[in-house]
């Protein structure tokens, strides 16, 4: 529709109503962005408003339109066809039956929901910490500081030390050597099975700050005199923890929950990377890894896409859980 | 004025003997996280010899560390490649912020919705369209690409805690500044901005740690040893290395220390972006 100038400039909007003899419908005024009454202009603060909105949301909506939405629109396109990042052609939804029916893939759907097992421990521990730092114990902000410091360094660097950590000369060995049990050799890293138990280790190990602060602000939010009236009443601290602790903290269990887990499933590349290359075998593939290996070593672009849109729904499935939280409790 | 308390009955030596447990766990626990900086510590400065001795010192493996990779220049790479993350990515979530929590438009909550929605998009899921399209542009092995990709990955989260933020703000202040005159924009810069400092470091310290420690994007986007970060560089040592234990102590220790830096300066802004959005 024919938006005379004057929609987009209040100050001559009446004027050229005028000339322009008839009052336009509220339909062609709202098109036109007039959204006064009688189609008039409501007040050109309103106008200025409104450009303004556009004017400062564009940056944003560009960067991430053409480097976000735009993309996973084209992986979700290229999950259907095969491509070689050069010529693509469609094939529809056999390419998701051909990727299921790969023995490697459903490895690598296995590893991923073993991870998942890890996340249960990766959440008890510094559940039962932050219980026994909430009450104020003295220097408890150096300890919060240690224990997150991990969240700081990178996975790289977590990974090498990791390598000597496991390696059958390693750290864990020698652990082994000094308590007597020198004659077990594990050697995790050169088996599938250990190999991911490992990286399960590691995995736990980094994110034991994050759930603890987590669980810190949450304890935080708990009522002290809850606590203090449980104690008269004679209740031990295991009955504290498992009577009122945990069920205050559902909430910001649930959170740790949805944090770890997208962690598990998006956050591991480089580590995985650096300590095991996803091996041996495809013992330490987990899906994001999968993605990295089908485009960028074996070169079938459409095969990562496929998979690519599997950690997608993976990933966005829990990210409306999350939403949950965003909007607040209930 | 002094107030004496009484220690209620039975929190004599068992009280004591309890804390001294939850100490002694802390303590094992301390030494859990931070034993793996001391070991790169220790054997940094050893040489390769002297790593498997177990004992002495020397700075072989430091000096060997900077003939082996272009340090200075990977260290810069990094800085150069995260400020300027942050830099966009703090342009485009206080600008859109604003506009999302202010400046409320006929589909902007539509345009919110998509923004946020683009958090749950894991890089590893668009990145060979990424890499095709930043090849087609040419953006490939440039800086400036990995640091879009950075900022786009940061963005939504960014604009999301801004938006929430500046909503916070009470409406009368915008309506004021509205009669004294003051167009939208001198509003953002004026009142807006200067407000939003506290949400702003939080932003910044999380995505400097996000970004610095990062290796996927780096790794793909930057081929040439050259414009490569530190992390990148470290973790695709040539392969020749991988048995130096001493010499990748040392660049493990190398890269991971202005992160740490960073992380011991403005943990606070690190911990209250972590909470944010559950804890009110």
């Amino acid at each position: 529709m024919h938006c005379p100038r004057a929609a987009r400039d209040p100050s001559t909007a009446a004027e050229t109503l005028k000339s322009d003899g008839r009052r336009p419908s509220p339909q062609e005024a709202a098109s036109c962005g007039w959204t006064g009454r009688g189609g008039l202009p409501r007040d050109p603060l309103a106008v200025r408003r409104r450009r303004a909105g556009i004017v400062f949301t564009l940056p944003v909506v560009t960067l991430v339109g053409i480097l976000l939405l735009y993309p996973i629109a084209q992986t979700v396109y290229h999950s259907f066809t095969v491509w070689d990042g050069i010529t693509s052609h469609w094939v529809g939804t056999a390419t998701y039956s051909q990727l299921f029916a790969k023995p490697e893939f459903v490895q690598v759907l296995e590893n991923n929901a073993l991870l998942v097992l890890s996340i249960p421990v990766a959440i008890a521990f510094p559940l039962g910490v932050a219980f026994l730092i909430q009450s104020k114990l003295r220097g408890w902000r150096f300890f919060r500081s240690v224990f997150f410091l991990p969240t700081a360094v990178s996975w790289v660097v977590i990974a090498y030390v990791g390598i000597r950590f496991f390696a059958d000369d390693g750290i864990l060995q020698h652990l082994l050597n000094g308590v007597g049990l020198g004659f077990w050799h594990p050697n995790m890293l050169s088996n599938e099975r250990s190999a991911l138990i490992a990286v399960m280790i590691t995995f736990v190990w980094s994110m034991f700050g994050t759930n603890l602060i987590i669980f810190l602000a949450g304890m935080a939010t708990v009522d002290q005199e809850l606590y203090d009236a449980a104690r008269v009443d004679g209740a031990g601290s295991f009955t504290v923890l498992t009577k009122i602790t945990i069920p205050l903290l559902r909430r910001f269990i649930q959170f740790a929950f949805i944090v770890t887990l997208i962690a598990a499933f998006t956050a591991l590349f480089s580590l995985i990377f650096v300590m095991t290359s996803g091996g041996p075998g495809y013992g330490t593939t987990t899906l994001e890894f999968f993605i990295y290996e089908q485009a960028f070593q074996t070169g079938d672009f459409g095969l990562a896409s496929t998979a690519g849109v599997i950690l997608f729904l993976a990933v966005a499935a829990v990210g409306l859980m999350q939403l949950r939280f965003f909007k607040g409790e209930d | 004025m002094v107030e004496l308390r009484a220690e209620p009955e039975g929190r004599g030596w068992r009280h004591y003997g309890s804390r001294a447990v939850v100490y002694a766990l802390l303590a094992l626990i301390t030494v859990v996280m931070l034993y793996p900086f001391y070991y790169m510590g220790i054997n940094s400065v050893r040489s390769l010899d002297q790593y498997y001795a177990g004992h002495g010192f020397s700075l072989a493996s430091w000096r060997n560390l900077f003939h082996t990779l272009p340090i200075g220049r990977q260290l810069l790479n990094s800085t150069i490649i995260t400020l300027s993350a942050i830099a966009i990515i703090l342009a485009v979530s206080t600008t859109g912020g604003y506009a999302f929590a202010v400046l409320r438009y006929r589909a902007s909550r539509l345009v919110f919705v998509a923004i946020v929605a683009a958090m749950m998009v894991p890089i590893q899921s668009i990145i060979a369209p990424e890499f095709v399209n930043l090849a087609h542009w040419g953006f490939i092995n440039h800086r400036y690409g990995a640091i879009l990709v950075y900022a786009a990955l940061g963005a939504p989260f960014a604009t999301f805690l801004m938006t929430v933020y500046f909503q916070r703000i009470p409406v009368d202040v915008v309506e004021a500044a509205l009669i004294d005159g003051l167009g939208y924009g001198r509003i953002f810069f004026r009142i807006m901005l200067p407000l939003a400092v506290p949400a702003m470091a939080t932003i910044a310290v999380l995505q400097f740690i996000f970004v610095w420690d990062d290796l996927l994007v780096g790794l793909l986007f930057l081929q040439n040893p050259d414009v490569r970060p530190i992390t990148v560089g470290l973790a695709t040592i040539p392969s020749q290395h991988l048995l130096d234990i001493p010499l990748l102590m040392a660049g493990s220790l190398i890269s991971a220390l202005p992160a740490v830096i960073v992380y011991l300066l403005f943990q606070r802004y690190l911990m209250s972006g972590l909470t944010m959005g559950i804890s009110k």
